[in-house]
């Protein structure tokens, strides 16, 4: 049996996001502590009570997509073409080009949730068929007429799976392939789910990657009814405030990055570039947000890292600025490391929730903090809230003193998760 | 030693019957599902039949139903699932177990759009003269004055899973994945491994879909994937059939329990069969047609086989994915003689959708579900419809009646859009 043997590494990152494109420049704008928070301008967001957002101020995947896969373009949600352009970033900063690695060694699982329709994309449908604002939808018309009217692909275009899909096209890869979709915990459960893969040998590489777009009428009018955004309209870059006494909400955001996960022995055979190790993995669902479980799922990853709490360096969370659920978290963190025992850092302050893809790239800022040796501090966290008892770092980026970070994420439901990275020492 | 995983719990919410016995009992016999769509006004839609689930109450299993209202269908299925399955387990006592080391997984889909909400306020800011686009502050301005929090809460991907380990205790790993058509069964694959890591000693795993709303029928509609034989629903779902044209689209929800071999037996759980083998693999080729050959689903077929240490000599039964595509039964067909040879010829093999449909994300774990059965029952269900051979598919699919058939090893197929192939083995438990 090889599963104790194996170790799985990072071998390279691709990011698109609102503060960078590149793990250079996202490296930069997270250590001067830029904002990608602002006003929507993709449409006129004047009707929403929250009208700001992480906006990525420049994607044109047509752009920057291989050659070879710009025709596919048009069947794919702005969701899927991020996820697929961060997931062609990640596989070429790892020197893993199609028919590098051997197909059925090759896999991938991705953390995606159901894009939103475009509005343009059903609005002769619904022009042919409906009646007026509260009535029933006229269904006669809705099936003679509106049905031809409908894009063919319309429904291909917005499927969760679809990032994975043409991931796995353009690299050849054929060993397992997954989309899993909890939300804000989905992108730990996918590094989880792929650092099982690695290690028990069912693939030699596994791509992890996340990708989100909520920047659309459709998701930011139905986050806008329940999902509990700030209304600080007038200060974009201030608004998300997590663990902070003036937390009024978050906001939503676009992005995506991912990772390859590769077998150690699979990594030094071909001289690839070590960003860092994933050592330890848990998983629960906390029911009533009580803290507890999160807690001991906390406590299980680090474990199943073989190490304690005295020797992590930082906490990774999710920092959503919801006062309750920055309060749930922080008395997990707390439960583990003791009320301020361990700096926590949440860069979602600087981009947003990004619902699916959300703990994929906040994990990524671990994944460069270890590699460069520097934390850098947290955005927007001026005053503890008090029931928030964890140590926020704030201000320029201090340095990384001890090898293991924890990436914690959890789900509005309490399902959530925890991940262990380890600096990469050689 | 491999951490062995067991099934000790079923359940099961389909157009076939809410009961494991009844789906069972159903196939069995024959008896189709589908029948013309009664959840929305389908008369001028391309395909106006379904494979619906009828009657159900979620006030079976839940004493606060009501608490549940805004949920989707899929969601409300789902618990009606998982509630058989836990009783069935002996695990519905909170007190039963750690329950930390109890979780779910599941293969579902996203709650369904407000439809009307949805239409309507693109409707009306549909931009004159010729409506191919739409005003974003017209719409956000409309939208919002009917969308209802509450329903747009459980829409979310999340929610489905979360109600279940919330409401029956589960506090475990809680995860979901949507891979289409293979969801259900890449769930429990996946559950599966998280046993024998591990990470947890009792797996829900299983799936719920309900796709059973105008968006949904219409996409797939414009994809062609669904049958349109509109004069003879109850004979449209015909896998390997010369003349089939497409699926007929189903809902529902099944759950088993997965279990760890020596915590089944410390709590004298019953043990159903046991969950041997796991394959999954990427087609890499298109975003919905398979490969013709199946090179995917091969790889799928044969690392699943080696996975629970099984020759294709040892499989006695084959539960297709089947869908009725032209494309999905040729190239299954293929894959299979590519992994069996001439043993091919042997095996039989059949579709449960041309009875139950296709249930999408949940059709895995219903047809996991009958294969358990048909290892309990010693019968094997029919492929019914089947009145042409195609000679592309030539091999003995149990046409039109079931089969009296004990069997010690079965092969579960299912092979999503997006190129995902799992492929599940079940076996007569032998301590």
């Amino acid at each position: 049996m090889v599963a104790n043997t194996r170790r799985a590494v990072v071998t390279g990152l691709g990011v698109v996001t609102p503060i960078g494109s590149s793990p250079a420049a996202f490296w930069d704008a997270l250590r001067a502590g830029t904002s990608g928070i602002r006003t929507i301008r993709a449409f006129d967001p004047s009707a929403l009570p929250c009208r700001i957002a992480g906006e990525i101020p420049d994607f044109v995947a047509k752009a920057v997509i291989e050659k070879s896969y710009r025709k596919s373009l048009n069947a794919m949600a702005r969701m899927v073409q991020l996820g697929v352009v961060a997931s062609q970033f990640a596989m070429h900063d790892a020197g893993l080009p199609k028919g590098a690695v051997a197909p059925d060694r090759l896999g991938i699982t991705f953390a995606s949730v159901m894009g939103a329709t475009d509005i343009d994309d059903l609005a002769n449908c619904s022009h042919l068929a409906s009646v007026g604002p509260r009535q029933a939808i006229d269904m006669e018309a809705w099936g003679r007429a509106s049905v031809p009217e409908m894009p063919p692909m319309w429904m291909l275009k917005y499927l969760p799976n679809m990032p994975a899909c043409h991931v796995t096209i353009l690299f050849d890869m054929q060993g397992p392939s997954n989309t899993i979709i909890p939300n804000d915990a989905a992108g730990v459960l996918a590094v989880g789910e792929a650092y099982r893969a690695v290690r028990r040998g069912a693939a030699d590489v596994m791509l992890v990657g996340g990708s989100e777009s909520k920047i659309n009428p459709l998701s930011q009018s139905r986050f806008n009814s329940f999902a509990h955004l700030t209304r600080a309209n007038d200060h974009p870059a201030a608004a998300v405030r997590p663990f902070d006494r003036d937390a009024s909400g978050t906001c939503m955001g676009e992005g995506a990055a991912a990772f390859p996960l590769e077998d150690l022995d699979h990594a030094r055979r071909r001289g690839a570039r070590i960003l860092g190790e994933v050592v330890g993995f848990a998983a629960g669902l906390d029911r009533g947000l009580k803290g507890t479980v999160f807690a001991r799922v906390i406590r299980a990853a680090l474990a199943d890292a073989g190490i304690t709490p005295a020797d992590v360096d930082h906490v990774n969370a999710h920092g959503v600025g919801i006062p309750a659920y920055d309060a749930y978290e922080a008395r997990a963190v707390a439960a583990v490391f003791g009320p301020g025992g361990v700096p926590v850092f949440a860069p979602l302050s600087r981009f947003g929730n990004l619902g699916g893809a959300s703990s994929v790239v906040e994990a990524a800022c671990s994944l460069l903090a270890l590699h460069h040796g520097e934390l850098p501090g947290t955005i927007n966290h001026d005053n503890p809230a008090a029931d928030c008892p964890v140590a926020v770092h704030t201000g320029p980026p201090r340095p990384v003193t001890k090898p293991f970070a924890v990436k914690v994420a959890s789900t509005d439901l309490g399902q959530c998760a925890a991940v262990v990275f380890k600096k990469w020492a050689g | 030693m491999r951490r062995r995983v067991v099934i000790t719990g079923m359940g099961v919410v389909t157009p076939l019957g809410h009961a494991v016995a009844d789906l069972f009992a159903s196939q069995v016999e024959g008896r189709t599902a589908v029948a013309p769509f009664t959840r929305f006004d389908a008369r001028t839609m391309p395909t106006t039949f379904a494979s619906e689930v009828k009657g159900f109450e979620l006030s079976r299993y839940l004493k606060d139903a009501g608490r549940y209202e805004h949920c989707g269908v899929n969601t409300k299925f789902a618990i009606g699932a998982m509630r058989q399955a836990v009783e069935d387990a002996g695990l519905l006592d909170e007190g039963t177990g750690d329950r930390g080391r109890m979780g779910v997984y599941l293969g579902s889909g996203e709650g369904a759009e407000d439809f009307p909400a949805l239409i309507n306020s693109i409707g009306a800011a549909a931009v004159a003269p010729a409506y191919r686009t739409a005003d974003p502050l017209v719409f956000t301005r409309e939208i919002l004055k009917v969308l209802d929090p509450r329903r747009e809460a459980e829409v979310e991907m999340h929610t489905t899973v979360g109600h279940l380990g919330s409401i029956f205790a589960f506090e475990g790993p809680n995860t979901a994945c949507q891979t289409a058509c293979a969801a259900s069964s890449q769930a429990i694959g996946e559950a599966a491994e998280l046993i024998r890591a591990g990470d947890a000693d009792v797996m829900a795993a299983g799936g719920a879909h309900s796709m059973l709303h105008p968006l949904g029928i219409t996409g797939f509609n414009r994809l062609t994937a669904l049958s349109t034989r509109r004069d003879s629903p109850r004979t449209a779902s015909r896998p390997f059939d010369l003349s089939r044209d497409g699926f007929v689209i189903g809902e529902g929800a099944g759950i088993m329990i997965l279990e760890e071999l020596e915590h089944a037996k410390a709590r004298k759980a019953p043990i159903y069969a046991e969950l041997t083998g796991y394959g999954s693999t990427a087609d890499a080729y298109r975003m919905t047609d398979p490969h013709p050959q199946g090179r995917g689903a091969v790889r799928a077929i044969a690392d699943a086989l080696a996975d629970a240490g099984l020759r294709p000599t040892d499989v006695g039964y084959i539960n297709a994915h089947g869908t009725s595509t032209q494309a999905n039964d040729s190239a299954e067909t293929a894959a299979i003689k590519a992994v069996f040879k001439e043993h091919a010829y042997k095996v039989p093999v059949s579709s449960s959708k041309s009875m139950l449909g296709h249930l999408i994300a949940a059709a895995g774990v219903a047809e996991l579900v009958i294969c358990v059965m048909a290892l309990r029952k010693g019968v094997l269900p029919p492929t019914i419809n089947y009145e042409t051979p195609d000679p592309a598919c030539d091999l003995d699919y149990i046409p039109n009646t079931a089969r009296e058939v004990r069997v010690d090893h079965v092969l579960s197929n299912s092979f999503g859009f997006g190129g995902q192939n799992i492929s599940l083995t079940v076996s007569r438990f032998r301590d």
